[in-house]
């Protein structure tokens, strides 16, 4: 019953979607409104359709419904309720249901937002398209990814989830966060090729959408981090980010919408750059149907890989008419839309602005040439490659490098010119500290080029982003004789996008020097002990007190006790594990790590207790890891400033009526 | 030279000098340690997605690792390892794709495209430059400075 | 340059075309093809010296001359638990063969569940440990089951990577006995 309850729903959905298409199409070339306010409504119905069927799958894994072969094939009686409820993404067919389910969201809130403008063909094209995209996801899960599909016998017990699955809490917040990322995209995409199908530009289009992209963005990078921080804390290989091509499938896309967050700036103030943005805009969209498709299609080894579907093939297809549909129409209306906008001086931050552009740019360009490397290899020459860390990390380091100088000189910059003078000034104090920040790692030790540069342009950006901040508060105070704490805020909120921005720029920062620090000077070693001996590595004292074996459910784990000791303090007792599941054929390493301000030590279970009960144990210290979780938070942080309403717009409205003075003007803000 | 310039100059000095600590050549060739080190971070472990044979754990990982100690102990050069963990297990093995061959596609093109946009940019910006910008530069200022009435 | 964006638009929809075709002919081939086969065919087999489960010695040296089937295979994959008894049927065929030989190493496994599952299965045929893993190295295995024939003059003259039938197997057999 529920099989076709859903099934129902998914076929609610594709016909929801292609009446709509049909409606607004028609709407479109009739030049209808009647029509066109109809057509959106059915964006309502999609949606409505996802949560059903979204509602109807989460019913069946949580009532153990084994009859349905993804229930069967992800969840089992034992799986504890949280992994019951992620098991709606656990594999390919639920993840494609919440991908429609994220979709409709997302499109009913752009059909919700733009209501006023139901007749204009612009919001009408972009809803067509939107549907058009909900559409094909449905036929998906109509044909070969069909979630609702049935077994003739259902099992007494079903085959549980992949056992890296249900390790950790996790689960539940990675997948759908990097969701919320991907399909996010999906609504400047709608907007961009309605923008060209009516030649029309400006009209505030580009501003509305903004935040939507600037919300996926957030989404996906908050997504990003927490797929590094479950490679590190759960899947105990060691590190964070090992370059594996589901890994960069996430990051392309990340890597052109920054590119774009960037140089829409530039369009805003300057008028320029339409086509470029615009391509921009395509081009994540079809990355993110791009990275679904290599991380489905089982067309690469990966970690993430699963068996091959014929999703593939259609995803490809889809894949191609996107881009034909995205390059056809540049082709086609791109002169036209293009405005004869000049940058003054390469020394500003429209400059700068394109500078990013084209190192994000090139970071892409290297980062799918690396992961698609072996596709080309074989096709060309019948030869298996692989590409891996060493490749990535030779062509991005200098990239990297580059993108954090331009960090720290560009909210320098002003606008439209610049002279040198000007520019010696304001970076001069920031510039020292950079200085004397790569003075301090040398003094301290360090050596690694990259590393020393990376610590000395980090300080730098971040001493002139405090400059930046501690200008503004000052000319304000010095206008208004507010509170300092007063001044900062409503200095932030006259213009949230750039104080919001320059803090998610302190974030990556701080991701930077962390990625830097445990790149270089990361320790490993491997030990055997027996129960009751130590070893000791960079400083730490770890002492292997004994293990002992725990059976819970389906999973029969080993745990070893190791006590960790520094310079005379007892830094507790940490345990990691190996655990065997019957249905999977290898044990499956759980890390335990003690967290540090400075450093971290990771300890994994290399061997269970042998004969003579000796266990190895792996340790690795690694230092200022914690750092890159916190500069994820700074991140999002940055961009919830970044998204919060600007009180410039709000600026017209009086809130205290003053009896007798006109009401205070808002401040400009102090010119930088 | 105004004060903010000598202040420039000093960074520029000590900038210099840290970048040159760093990257003075360390003494002699790199110890065997060292070259095991990055010989097996070069190299895929075999029976792993990939990860490389310096950071896997598995049985095959460890002897490989210890294999190589071997091979460099026995004074073979990095390319002839590479070499022999090729015949035994194919081109995949390798993490970083070789440079020759259709290697160029993987290594030149990043580097040509990165050349391509860069050289674009600076030719728009070279044609957006319209007539030259005036500013007044710390010789103006001093001529101002030594032309006001005392 | 005049419609400057068409010609971007159209050289970007080229490589991008290129790109897709690529891509659409890797479509359904499987990325661990090359895991089949073995780069060292036709290669000489590399010498050994193991401890056997029964406290003995296996040493490439005593199998000179005859046909061996090399398995290398362990107690926890499932692969190897279904080829076992086809392992077991195709030993018993050939058995009174004094001019072949048999034997399994143990690959990425403890002893003492090697020891439990011959215990409880049954293995006919000797059985090698290889502590430290060299032989697994040597020999380029990447996972297991992974079953090597070497000729009677010592050359590796067939390989199969994945659980085998005992069809395979005589293949395997054929092949070798033809390497002269």
């Amino acid at each position: 019953m529920k099989a076709t309850l859903g099934v129902l729903a998914l076929a609610l959905g594709a016909s929801g979607a292609l009446l709509g298409v049909g409606t607004l199409a028609v709407g479109l070339a009739r030049h209808d409104d009647r029509l066109l306010r109809v057509g959106r409504r059915y964006v309502f119905v999609v949606l409505a359709a996802a949560v059903l069927a979204a509602g109807v799958m989460e019913w069946a894994l949580i009532t153990h419904d084994f009859s349905l072969q993804y229930v069967a094939d992800n969840n089992a009686l034992a799986t504890p309720l949280l992994f019951t409820i992620t098991g709606l993404w656990a594999a390919l067919e639920g993840s494609i249901l919440l991908w429609t389910l994220v979709l409709g969201g997302y499109l009913a809130f752009t059909a919700h937002k733009f209501r006023n403008r139901a007749t204009d063909p612009l919001v009408a094209w972009a809803l067509l398209v939107g549907l058009v995209v909900a559409l094909f996801f449905f036929v998906l899960t109509l044909g070969p990814a069909n979630p609702f599909k049935t077994l003739a016998t259902a099992p007494a017990d079903g085959r549980g989830p992949n056992p890296l699955l249900q390790n950790h809490p996790l689960m539940a917040f990675h997948p759908p966060m990097l969701y919320l990322g991907y399909v996010g995209f999906t609504v400047p995409f709608s907007f961009a090729i309605a923008s060209l199908v009516t030649g029309r530009f400006g009209e505030g289009w580009l501003a509305e959408t903004r935040r939507a992209t600037l919300v996926a963005w957030g989404f996906l990078t908050i997504g990003i981090i927490l797929g590094a921080w479950w490679s590190y804390e759960v899947l105990g290989w060691g590190g964070y980010w090992a370059w594996d091509p589901v890994e960069n499938a996430s990051l392309l896309p990340w890597l052109t919408a920054t590119a774009f967050i960037h140089s829409v700036i530039v369009q805003e103030r300057r008028g320029m750059l339409r086509v470029w943005n615009l391509s921009l805009v395509i081009a994540t969209f079809c990355l993110t149907i791009l990275g679904t498709f290599l991380t489905r299609s089982g067309i690469l080894n990966s970690v993430h890989s699963f068996t091959q579907s014929a999703i593939g093939p259609t995803l490809l297809v889809f894949l191609g008419l996107v881009a034909a549909t995205g390059i056809g129409l540049i082709a086609w209306r791109g002169d036209r839309l293009r405005t004869p906008g000049r940058i003054d001086s390469p020394m500003s931050r429209e400059s700068a602005f394109l500078a990013n552009n084209l190192l994000f740019a090139a970071l892409a360009f290297v980062v799918l040439l690396g992961t698609v490397y072996p596709l080309i290899a074989e096709a060309l020459q019948n030869k298996q490659l692989s590409v891996g860390e060493p490749y990535f990390n030779r062509m991005t380091t200098p990239l990297g490098i580059a993108l954090l100088f331009l960090m720290a000189v560009a909210p320098a910059l002003p606008w439209r010119q610049t002279s040198r003078e000007v520019l010696r000034d304001r970076l001069l104090v920031s510039a020292w500290a950079g200085a004397l920040a790569m003075v301090v790692a040398v003094a301290l030790g360090a050596r690694e080029l990259a590393q020393v540069l990376a610590f000395g342009l980090g300080a730098f950006a971040v001493a002139g982003i405090a400059r930046q901040y501690v200008i503004g508060v000052r000319g304000r105070r010095r206008a208004t004789a507010e509170a300092w704490p007063v001044a900062l805020v409503r200095m932030v909120r006259g213009n949230a996008r750039l104080y919001g921005g320059l803090v998610v720029h302190v974030g990556v920062v701080i991701i930077a020097v962390a990625i830097a620090s445990s790149s270089a000077y990361s320790t490993k070693r491997e030990v055997r002990l027996a129960s009751g001996q130590s070893a000791t590595v960079r400083g730490y004292t770890l002492t292997y007190t004994g293990s002992h074996t725990q059976r819970s459910g389906q999973k029969n784990t080993v745990t070893a006790d190791v006590r960790i000791r520094r310079g005379g303090d007892d830094l507790g007792t940490y345990a990691p594990a190996i655990s065997t599941f019957p249905n999977a054929s290898q044990g499956i390493g759980t890390p335990s790590v003690r967290t540090g301000l400075r450093e971290d030590v990771y300890l994994t279970l290399i061997s269970s207790p042998n004969e003579q009960g000796r266990v190895i144990i792996g340790v690795a210290i690694n230092p200022m890891v914690l750092w890159l979780w916190v500069g994820g938070g700074v991140m999002a942080i940055g961009t919830a400033v970044a998204l919060s309403p600007s009180l410039r717009r709000r600026a017209r409205r009086v809130e205290e009526p003053a009896p007798v003075a006109p009401p205070t003007p808002v401040p400009e803000k102090v010119p930088v | 030279m105004s004060r903010r310039a000598v202040a420039w100059v000093a960074l520029a000095a000590v900038v210099v000098v840290t970048l040159a600590i760093v990257a003075w050549p360390s003494g002699g060739k790199p110890s065997q340690a060292e070259r095991v080190r990055s010989v097996s971070s070069e190299l895929r472990c075999p029976d792993c997605e990939s990860q490389s044979i310096a950071q896997s754990s598995t049985e095959t990982a460890r002897a490989a690792r210890a294999d190589i100690r071997t091979r460099v102990a026995a004074g073979q050069s990095d390319a002839e390892i590479r070499q022999a963990y090729i015949d035994k297990f194919g081109p995949s093995i390798l993490l970083k794709p070789e440079s020759g061959g259709l290697g160029i596609l993987v290594w030149g093109l990043p580097a040509a495209a990165l050349v391509l946009g860069a050289g674009g940019l600076v030719l728009a910006l070279r044609r957006w430059r319209r007539e030259p910008h005036l500013h007044p530069t710390d010789a103006d200022r001093e001529l101002v400075q030594r032309a006001r009435p005392r | 340059m005049k419609h400057r964006a068409r010609w971007i638009a159209l050289a970007a929809g080229l490589v991008v075309t290129v790109f897709a075709v690529v891509l659409a002919t890797q479509v359904g081939t499987d990325p661990r093809a090359d895991a089949n086969k073995s780069h060292l065919l036709g290669a000489n087999a590399p010498s050994v010296d193991l401890p056997t489960l029964d406290g003995g010695r296996l040493r490439t040296s005593d199998l000179a001359g005859k046909v061996v089937i090399v398995n290398f295979w362990n107690s926890w994959c499932i692969p190897c638990q279904e080829e076992h008894q086809a392992l077991a049927d195709f030993y018993g065929r050939h058995a009174g063969d004094p001019g072949f030989a048999m034997v399994g190493i143990v690959r990425d496994d403890t002893d003492d569940a090697v020891r439990r599952y011959v215990a409880s299965e049954g293995v006919p045929y000797p059985v090698a440990l290889d502590p430290g893993a060299r032989a697994s190295l040597e020999y380029g295995t990447r996972g297991q089951p992974e079953t090597y024939a070497i000729s009677p003059d010592g050359v590796i003259s067939g390989t199969r990577f994945g659980p085998s039938s005992v069809s395979n197997l005589e293949q395997l057999l054929a092949a070798a006995r033809e390497q002269r």
